[in-house]
């Protein structure tokens, strides 16, 4: 079979197309041949080798596709089903075996390419918005990098459930995006100061949640424009790693809640993570989240993929087509 | 009338008894004849200078007692009513005048000293576990300082809302006081590791929340023993601050939540205040909170409550009696 491979970490070009033996399922394992992979930032950090596996490795964390064959203990899945995946690595190639546990069922009404698309980022936005910090209608929501691929998501979950949502993005073509996507306020923040303008916009009471993917740019301002009792959601740091900081500003600002979470914590058991991604497949079906795959290219054109995702010139999913 | 004045920050010799004239009410003032004064951690940061204060002044920030004036334009409160407050300065004295609208009434089931003893520990309690982190029927939670003088308080409001309770206290005779208050568990930290003990008494879950008044000491462990998504309450710093905190560490250990809280923030607005002490002053009216007094003390003996208070031996609540 075809697969992507990394043999020595570095830039776009460490990924060749190789040819590999189509892996046997382990007794908990089932193999999946592949309809379409994420392409994902992570991705980047273990091809540079900034996040550490065994080499030489394949990459791709995210997946969906059908189950060709089965290890000896597994009952979660069965041949011929459609499923989805995130979280584990060997998705850039033909054929994958993955931990069943981790496989959820891809229903009718949901394209093997949406599936794929809506796994780590769908998943992402739906924790942030239902778990994380449930938002309720009339609460008021900043998001930052609304156009991005988590925000996009987040917006219209945000916007559906009845929450105000005031978007920041960097260009206004990303602000018509994020506006299509159902944010209420957009704040271009290369033109107009965001705490000011959050200020602003809620008559000086501050917002409930800052849901931050940006981190290190965005961070202190960010508690400045929450109200009392509000919560900084941080769950990235696109911008750089927010440094440690004094709790004591928490209390001086209004008795604010920090919480930094990842994915993997809320999709811990394997009944949560087909909650979850039931949930926002159903969303996709209802017509409720439209997702925006921008590209698509077969497996042999992954370094265009990954140079195309590092110029940041997309404002949506890359997927690759085995 | 008689009050306690300082006029220089100093040891608690810098108390002095003094006689000064009975307050006249300003405009939005009341003038209440003080029958009760809580002796708070706060009054001996005032007296030594550690928090700043013009001089001199008046210590106590926390009483109870009966309206003798109000000035223009009060409307919330009369005279003869029984009220009670903090963060008002001035309660070491026979009289003092505040804001009206800082004063809450007192049922006539509660005492003056029920009261007075209530106010900041006992609102505290409550927004700490009704509020900064709901309790419900079956969480964990682990309270440091579990026989304090808002854990005691904590420990009751706790187990009433249907939690198990972990405390941590530092002597066999604490151990003994957080029972009696409904403590399930209780860990005496100078012998037992309160980190390996508490994943112990949860088989490795971990809890719900740590109430956490201690700071330094126990922040970095509370972090080590909170479920997945757990939060960690910060509501005081009695053994030193706690040092600067990289948000990673929130995610590495489970997606967790902190929040910095201060009671300010949880009695707002008016109907917040009149609300919380109503339902702390409830809960003493049926006996399901014990205030417990350690100790009454007249005016003139404010320098010997505070050497009692500083050398942590009491355990309860120290009551200047005017």
């Amino acid at each position: 079979m075809k697969a992507i491979q990394v043999k020595q970490p570095g830039g776009s070009e460490a990924m060749e197309l190789a040819e590999l033996p189509i892996p046997q399922p382990k007794a908990n394992e089932a193999v999946v041949k592949l309809a379409a992979a994420g392409v994902n930032f992570i991705d980047v950090y273990f091809r540079e080798g900034r996040y550490k596996a065994p080499l030489p490795l394949v990459l791709g964390q995210e997946g969906a596709g059908e189950v060709t064959a089965v290890g000896a203990e597994v009952s979660d899945v069965k041949i011929g089903d459609r499923v989805a995946w995130c979280g584990l690595l060997g998705s850039y190639a033909e054929y994958a075996a993955v931990a069943a546990s981790r496989l959820v069922p891809i229903p009718e009404g949901v394209t093997d390419e949406q599936a794929a698309s809506a796994m780590l980022q769908g998943m992402t936005a739906h924790y942030l918005s239902h778990d994380t910090f449930p938002l309720k209608r009339g609460d008021t929501a900043l998001v930052h990098a609304a156009a991005g691929g988590v925000g996009l998501l987040l917006t219209q979950m945000a916007h559906d459930i009845g929450a105000r949502v005031i978007a920041t993005v960097s260009t206004e073509e990303k602000a018509k995006l994020a506006r299509a996507a159902g944010a209420d306020e957009i704040i271009l923040y290369t033109q107009s100061d965001f705490e000011a303008e959050t200020k602003r916009l809620t008559g000086n009471k501050g917002v409930d949640v800052v849901y931050d993917s940006v981190g290190k740019t965005t961070f202190e301002k960010g508690l400045n424009v929450l109200r009392p009792r509000g919560m900084m959601v941080l769950f990235g740091g696109s911008s750089g790693a927010v440094p440690p900081f004094d709790l004591i500003m928490l209390s001086q600002k209004g008795s604010l809640y920090v919480t930094r979470p990842t994915l993997v914590n809320y999709i811990a058991s394997r009944e949560e993570l087909v909650v979850r991604s039931a949930a926002v497949f159903g969303m996709i079906t209802s017509g409720k989240l439209k997702l925006r795959i921008e590209y698509t290219y077969p497996l042999a054109e992954a370094q265009r993929a990954h140079r195309d995702l590092e110029g940041r010139k997309t404002t949506g999913k890359l997927l690759l087509i085995p | 009338m008689k009050a306690i004045r300082v006029e220089r920050t100093g040891d608690p010799e810098v108390m002095q008894l003094v006689d000064l004239p009975v307050p006249q009410p300003k405009a939005n003032e009341a003038v209440v004849k003080v029958a009760a004064a809580g002796v708070n951690s706060i009054d001996a940061h005032f007296r030594d200078g550690s928090y700043k204060m013009p001089l001199p002044f008046v210590p106590g920030q926390e009483g109870a007692g009966v309206i003798i004036a109000i000035g223009a334009g009060v409307k919330s409160v009369k005279v003869g009513d029984r009220v009670a407050w903090s963060g008002t300065l001035g309660s070491y004295s026979e009289y003092v005048a505040g804001s009206a609208e800082s004063l809450v009434p007192v049922p006539a089931a509660v005492s003056d000293q029920d009261a007075a003893a209530s106010m900041l520990q006992g609102m505290t309690a409550h927004y700490l576990c009704h509020d900064a982190y709901k309790l419900k029927p079956g969480d964990t939670a682990l309270v440091h300082a579990a026989a304090g003088g808002v854990g005691l308080l904590l420990v009751q409001m706790a187990r009433n809302l249907g939690a198990r309770v972990i405390g941590t206290v530092s002597s066999e005779e604490k151990a003994r006081f957080a029972r009696e208050a409904g403590a399930d568990e209780v860990i005496v930290f100078t012998k037992t590791d309160f980190e390996s003990e508490t994943k112990r008494l949860t088989d490795g879950k971990g809890v719900d929340v740590v109430y956490d008044g201690v700071g330094k000491v126990t922040f970095a462990k509370g972090l080590n023993v909170l479920r997945l998504r757990g939060m960690l309450v910060l509501f005081g710093a009695s053994s030193g601050p706690v040092p600067p905190v990289d948000p990673a560490t929130l995610s590495e250990k489970g997606s967790l939540y902190m929040a910095r809280t201060t009671l300010a923030h949880f009695t707002a607005t008016r109907d917040e205040l009149v609300a919380r002490s109503g339902e702390v002053f409830a809960m003493i009216a049926t006996g399901n909170l014990k205030p417990k007094i350690a100790k009454a003390y007249s005016l003139a003996e404010a320098q010997q409550a505070h050497r009692d208070l500083e050398a942590r031996k009491m355990t309860g609540k120290l009551i200047l009696i005017p």
